[in-house]
């Protein structure tokens, strides 16, 4: 029984399985949006779909409990394939090679009379024959390509190191994401370390587009005092003190004064999203719910801008006080919030930059498994064991016989071509 | 550049579909000489297809290889390729008459699609991008070439006028083998493509790998074809079922061109 089981687990069959389970389940995961609370669920299908769908985890596909399982049970079986089949490939490779195998082995074509043999081999593209003796008779013999008999087993073994360098990653990598203006400095989440902002600049090309967003960072390492710094854009990051730092995104800010009477209270550099409440007044703040750089009011749709050039600012703000919302406008130039003895006053308008920052320690092990995978499919598929051998026989010219693991056929083809064998077949069929 | 490449595209377009015509004449009256016909056409069609792409590509200031209508165009072309080098290879001309009208439906499809040239956002300004996309187009010829010959494969008992059809169309077992090396192909170039992808990803978002569809999809096909490559070494299901499953194979390789970008939005969105 167990002996069955272990077989099953290491079968092609499971294997088949196993992958088709992942291609359903991959479909799935791809048209049910996945990471949705449940009320998106419940809103987009039905509350009975929603609730199917939670607790099926099928908003959660690829990292749920059945997902991993099915990709566990498909590396166990890999792993499995590999060790029983490692035996195996060593002997048919070392068969292969051998001179004795000739009478043994199977014969995907062959060719008699054959005068001049080693013509035929040149033909082929074989290595030189081997010339060697059996039973009395004369034998040439060559084997080529046999490295191909690796090919699924070295991509298998790239798959189980792509699977486990994701899977590592996945465990281990940490990711932040800092945001902020020139100049400012930020703590990266808990660690020790700081992400300052030297510079930010967003190029703008002729049609209004962007052609790149580039950031001037630092990093310090505020326990040791280490520190580096380097210019990061959109598709080119860097890593500094072991973090990979990205350029992610972008956005507008602007600096919020409140003021009461001519006296300055308070000042900060808000990000659109972001609100600052107000000391002086407990349960009064200010959100900045979004930027206009060139503001204009569209009938039917409201606030928009007509380009990213800062032609006409405008911010989008809403007053809460004691979480009520007590104002909503959009404020043009030097206009300002008026509240009581309070002032509130937008400007200043600069982009932010959102800096992503990720450690990952097992991208290297993924793209070594990638690769192996690439290797071993090349194995599998354009280096095709094949051997040829030639047997002078008794009063007669050399029988010429070829075998090839795969692309029986076409082998076949090639060879009556190498040995004129396919010019005596067309003549006999005219 | 850009109106050269427009003419270029009307005439390519004319061409493929003359010759999926002469084909089908062929087809119908059985003269070789217009098989020979439909094939030169093919050719011509193939290489003013490259000057299109070398046009555009010179107009647009970058490899023609970032929206609908620039990758509907280098499918094709790539289809025609891959079809081209397997008619050589493998000495079979009547594949022609197969990729012809398949050639001619995605190139129709890249006809509908707009032609506009806009500038790329900064994400896609990266060397990968084309490593990545070149790959992916071989990978789907090569896919188009194993589907229009699983078909043929599937289609071959029904081949009633045996004298004409095994004249032109090899055995089923050689269709097979001929399917086999062009799903390696397929499968070989869409590894490449999904690598690249990843490396790219990783480069310009911070991860290789997010269950975007476009990537889950990739990945499907991927998984398709690994399962077809499996069944044509398991006794009893070579042949046949394994023809099936190359045809899925492009089902889903259309979809993750077409449908995912249509249906299912994510990050790849603008392709």
């Amino acid at each position: 029984m167990l002996k069955k089981l272990w077989k099953f687990l290491s079968s092609m069959q499971f294997a088949i399985i196993l992958l088709l389970i992942l291609i359903a389940a991959c479909a799935v995961g791809s048209f049910i949006p996945q990471g949705q609370p449940y009320e998106w669920y419940a809103a987009a299908y039905s509350e009975r779909s929603a609730a199917l769908i939670v607790a099926s985890y099928l908003d959660d596909v690829y990292h749920s409990w059945w997902f991993l399982l099915i990709t566990g049970f498909l590396c166990f079986n890999l792993l499995l394939c590999n060790i029983v089949r490692l035996p195996q490939i060593l002997r048919r490779v070392k068969s292969f090679k051998d001179p004795e195998s000739v009478d043994s082995v199977p014969v995907t074509v062959s060719a008699e009379d054959i005068e001049d043999p080693e013509a035929v081999f040149r033909a082929m593209g074989m290595p030189k024959p081997v010339k060697t003796q059996k039973e009395g008779r004369g034998v040439l013999f060559s084997a080529s390509r046999t490295i191909g008999f690796w090919g699924a087993w070295v991509c298998h073994i790239g798959i189980l190191l792509l699977i486990l360098g994701f899977g590592l990653g996945q465990m281990t990598h940490q990711e932040y994401s800092v945001y902020g203006v020139a100049g400012q400095t930020k703590a990266v989440a808990d660690t020790n370390y700081l992400l300052s902002i030297d510079d930010f600049t967003v190029d703008l090309r002729d049609d209004d587009t962007v052609e790149q967003y580039t950031a001037a960072i630092t990093v310090r390492n505020a326990a040791t005092g280490e520190k580096a710094s380097s210019e990061i854009s959109v598709n080119n990051p860097a890593t500094l003190l072991g973090l990979k730092c990205y350029q992610n995104s972008t956005g507008w800010a602007a600096a919020v004064t409140v003021f009461k009477g001519s006296e300055e209270l308070q000042k900060e550099v808000l990000c659109a999203g972001e609100y600052m409440s107000v000391e002086d007044m407990p349960g009064l703040a200010v959100y900045f719910n979004a930027f206009y750089p060139d503001y204009v009011l569209v009938d039917g749709v409201g606030p928009a801008t007509a380009s990213s050039k800062l032609v006409n600012p405008a911010y989008l703000y809403t007053v809460y006080y004691q979480d009520q919302v007590i104002g909503m406008n959009a404020l043009e130039g030097d206009e300002t919030i008026k509240i009581d003895d309070y002032e509130v006053k937008f400007s200043d308008p600069q982009n932010y930059t959102v800096i992503q920052i990720k450690r990952d320690r097992f991208t290297s092990l993924a793209l070594i498994g990638g690769i192996t995978t690439m290797l071993g499919l090349i194995l599998a598929f354009y280096f095709q064991p094949r051997k040829l051998w030639a047997v002078k026989e008794e009063g007669r010219g050399w029988t010429v016989s070829g075998l090839c693991q795969k692309g029986g056929v076409l082998f076949a083809e090639q060879f009556r071509e190498a040995a004129g064998t396919d010019k005596e077949e067309q003549n006999a069929e005219s | 550049m850009l109106k050269a490449e427009n003419t270029l595209f009307t005439i390519v377009m004319l061409l493929y579909f003359a010759s999926m015509i002469l084909y089908f004449v062929f087809i119908a009256v059985k003269k070789d000489k217009i098989a020979k016909a439909a094939e030169l056409v093919q050719t011509v069609a193939f290489v003013l297809h490259t000057a299109a792409l070398v046009c555009r590509g010179i107009g647009a200031g970058r490899l023609p290889m970032t929206n609908q209508y620039e990758f509907a165009t280098s499918f094709a072309w790539g289809l025609c390729l891959v079809s081209l080098i397997f008619i050589w290879k493998f000495k079979f001309p009547m594949l022609g008459a197969f990729t012809a009208p398949v050639i001619f439906l995605i190139i129709g499809y890249a006809a509908m699609q707009s032609k506009e040239v806009h500038e790329l956002m900064p994400a896609l300004r990266s060397n990968w991008l084309g490593f990545h996309v070149s790959t992916a187009i071989i990978a789907y010829g090569a896919f188009g070439v194993s589907f229009v010959l699983s078909l043929i494969f599937l289609l071959r008992d029904k081949m009633k006028d045996t004298g004409f059809w095994d004249k032109h169309v090899p055995s089923k077992e050689k269709l097979d083998i001929i399917s086999y090396r062009s799903v390696s192909l397929g499968l070989l170039f869409l590894s490449f493509t999904i690598i690249t992808g990843a490396i790219w990803a990783e480069r310009a978002w911070g991860s290789y790998w997010s269950w975007d569809p476009k990537e889950t999809w990739s990945l499907i096909t991927w998984l398709v074809y690994a399962v077809y490559l499996h069944l044509r070494i398991r006794r009893g299901w070579k042949g046949r079922a394994a023809a099936i499953f190359a045809v899925v194979g492009f089902v889903c390789v259309i979809f993750t061109y077409i449908g995912v970008n249509t249906l299912i939005p994510g990050i790849h969105s603008y392709a």
